[in-house]
């Protein structure tokens, strides 16, 4: 540890104190899904927890049941981003000779490895999906800590043999873990992981399907990244998390309490949100009734798990993910998710460096005109607010609120 | 048949009985691509949407494409949406390290070989693909022994020729190039004793225009290896022999020098540092294609690894020929200081 992973070490902790004061005040589903993934930033200085860093799609269950914090890389770069500490990493990086068209999650977390911020990891596990940019980052990691980087190589296609191939490489990657940290995998801890994962995952379903109520018991910011909560998977505190939300939701459906009792607008948000502090949200609920319902990433596509084959269920998961391979999947969950919530419009950041996602947006387009929604490409760089243009987008959200509205 | 990455097993496409023809796009500026895929996406991409929107790859059976970064795998969407072709096809590629990766990359040359055969409705016989590997095994051949000729010191044969005799492989029957290029070997050449050039290796992402090595030897260089996968590095490969041709392939390609995005940079370096000594090389430029996430992430780490190792670096970062004229004095001036 050094003096800068010190001050991450002071963050972390200050930040989970300040939650959990206003947690014990009032309890809300928001408050407690962003004060456990609090927990889990801060867990990263605790001794009775390896550190890894990951990509987003690794199984978190294996990392959680071994007692490895996982943490992805993209979710630093948003809390920097979130906390306005970004600026300084992305300088760090680009004066090393980072491209300023590479994502900016990535070249974030780059900038504060280089800086020392971030401690020393046990294990840098990378997946091939979503990007090959998380992988680079870790790699640059593994270089500044001269630590290997495990590479989990998720197949595109959903077959057995393709399923084999995952629970071969997960079975390798448990190996890695136990040769890197010292610890065994305990598969009766997994097998509990697997539980939670299936109890979350009812809560979860329940919630996202008091959202689909017209109006939506959740307001823009309810669920907002909640793709964080893969960190919370098979853990104890994940379902209690789940379970909030779906008490608060229908909590609020049961007693007609709405943020919007007369939704103008029902939206859909593509990929992952703006991370610097914007007010377009503000201006969407308050000028225009408009309500984020879904979120694409929110969605819950896996069936339940089995105990009894947990490496098998994971990577079952895994491969089923609508995000891997072409984009067909994808444009199959978003044209549902559409339907199901009834949405009236589609907002797309096509976030700047995403190379994975930005180009599919004239299919994302195509895809969703065929069930009658509209949509809107930002164009933002998501997490570096420095070329942020507030009256641009703006300008452009309005006009397609416009069009929403005729 | 169309293919656009240098991982697609051609000797499988021959032996389905087509022709492989490697999409290159063009380096002009992009006209219509825009209207497809969004602008951040590398010259490579935007200017192949652009050849085949207007029609210019229709005389394709269909494409093979390869999920070797997120921007082909974007191509492959955008081409099978947009541009009706008989055959299009998306082949996986595994990247790391793990072992269990040969059975796999093994498992995906079957099932384009099962594609292909439907798509056919002809059996690709094992003959077939084991001559189809024999002829191309003396393509390789056939280059290395013409590429021997830059070891020389001066070079007995241009960068310029070696890459014009690469992009007319991509696009001709390998039968009919071995036959044309054979008699090259025989060819007398006699040692310039003007050309003191420094000698180059050129490497990162691909380079489809042959102006760009005009450019580089207009400025007093010799381009002496390419390690791209448009130039030497394509034909660096080697099928081991073994019932099992496929697995053949698989570990021939999968062995084979890795591009950046097969995530091995330690790798990469220091066969760039092998070559450069064997091909006595006195600088190297390292060319980015610009949003090309793959080579340009590599940059910082690759800069530190080649000046441990002694050798001399120029980065430049392009999307084709419009700003030829900017890199023009940064080769310049790289020239100078090889020099001295």
């Amino acid at each position: 540890m050094n003096d800068k992973s010190d001050i991450l070490k002071v963050y972390f902790t200050q930040m989970v104190d300040s939650l959990k004061k206003k947690l014990d005040l009032k309890l809300t589903a928001r408050r407690k899904f962003i004060y456990e993934i609090g927990r889990i930033g801060a867990r990263i200085f605790n001794d009775q927890w390896s550190v890894g860093w990951t990509t987003v799609f690794v199984p978190y269950e294996i990392l959680n049941s071994m007692n490895v914090s996982g943490m992805f890389v993209e979710f630093f770069g948003a809390m920097l981003s979130g906390t306005g500490m970004a600026n300084k990493y992305f300088e760090i990086a680009e004066d090393k000779g980072y491209s300023t068209d590479s994502c900016t999650y990535h070249r974030a977390i780059i900038g504060a490895a280089m800086d020392g911020l971030i401690p020393e990891p046990s294990v840098l596990i990378g997946a091939s999906v979503p990007c090959n940019g998380g992988v680079k980052a870790l790699k640059r990691i593994g270089e500044i800590f001269n630590k290997e980087v495990f590479i989990l190589n998720i197949p595109i296609e959903v077959t057995e043999d393709s399923i084999e191939y995952l629970i071969g490489q997960y079975e390798q990657m448990i190996e890695y873990i136990e040769r890197e940290t010292g610890r065994k995998i305990d598969y009766n801890k997994l097998k509990e992981t697997i539980r939670y994962n299936n109890e979350a995952r009812e809560y979860v379903l329940e919630m996202e399907n008091y959202c689909k109520n017209v109006p939506s018991p959740a307001n823009s910011n309810d669920l907002k990244n909640f793709i964080m909560f893969l960190l919370l998977q098979g853990t104890k505190e994940g379902v209690e998390v789940a379970k909030t939300y779906r008490d608060e939701f229908k909590h609020r459906i049961d007693n007609s309490i709405y943020n919007l009792p007369e939704e103008k607008h029902r939206l859909l948000w593509i990929q992952n949100r703006i991370q610097f502090k914007t007010d377009l949200i503000e201006v969407l609920e308050e000028k225009y009734g408009a309500n984020v319902v879904i979120e694409e990433f929110n969605h819950i596509w896996w069936k339940p798990m089995d105990e009894n084959d947990p490496l098998r269920s994971l990577a079952q998961r895994t491969i089923t993910q609508p995000i891997i391979g072409p984009v067909e999947r994808r444009l199959k969950v978003i044209a549902q998710l559409a339907k199901e919530y009834n949405i009236d419009g589609a907002i797309n950041p096509a976030h700047l460096g995403c190379r994975q996602t930005a180009g599919a947006r004239v299919l994302f387009k195509d895809a969703l005109q065929k069930v009658g929604v509209p949509l809107i490409h930002l164009d933002v760089d998501c997490v570096d607010e420095r070329n942020y243009s507030r009256g641009q987008t703006l300008t452009r959200l309005e006009a397609f609120m416009e069009l929403l509205s005729n | 048949m169309g293919w656009v990455c240098s991982y697609t097993p051609l000797e499988l496409i021959h032996a389905a009985g087509f022709l492989p023809y490697r999409i290159v796009g063009h380096s002009n500026p992009v006209k219509n691509a825009h209207s497809y895929i969004h602008p951040n996406y590398c010259q490579f991409v935007k200017s192949s949407i652009d050849v085949a929107i207007d029609g210019g790859y229709d005389f394709l059976e269909g494409v093979v494409f390869v999920n070797s970064c997120d921007a082909m795998r974007r191509l492959y969407d955008v081409w099978k949406r947009y541009i009706p072709t008989k055959f299009v096809y998306l082949l996986d590629i595994p990247m790391g390290d793990s072992s269990l990766g040969y059975k796999y990359f093994r498992d995906e040359f079957h099932k384009l070989k099962v594609a292909l055969e439907t798509h056919t409705g002809r059996i690709i016989q094992a003959e077939a693909l084991e001559r189809s590997i024999i002829l191309f095994t003396k393509s390789r051949s056939l280059y290395w022994k013409l590429n021997s000729l830059r070891l020389e010191n001066p070079s007995l044969i241009s960068g310029r020729e070696m890459m014009d005799l690469t992009d007319k492989f991509f696009k001709s029957d390998p039968k009919v190039w071995n036959e044309k290029n054979k008699d090259l070997l025989e060819e007398k050449r006699e040692i310039d004793p003007e050309n003191h050039n420094p000698r180059v290796l050129l490497s990162g992402s691909p380079i489809h225009n042959i102006e760009f090595i005009d450019l580089i030897e207009n400025c007093g260089l010799n381009v002496i290896y390419e390690d791209l996968c448009t130039g030497s590095k394509f034909f660096d490969l080697d099928v081991p022999k073994s019932k099992d041709l496929l697995m053949s392939l698989s570990k021939a390609y999968i062995n084979r020098s890795p591009c950046a995005r097969m995530m091995k940079i330690e790798e990469r370096a220091s066969h760039i540092s092998k070559i450069s000594q064997k091909f006595k090389i006195d600088g190297i430029i390292h060319h980015s294609l610009k949003f090309c996430d793959t080579y340009l992430y590599d940059v910082p780490q690759l800069k530190d690894l080649l000046n441990e190792k002694g050798l001399k670096v120029l980065f430049i970062e392009s999307d084709g020929l419009e700003s030829m004229n900017q890199l023009k004095t940064r080769i310049e001036a790289f020239t100078e200081m090889i020099k001295n």
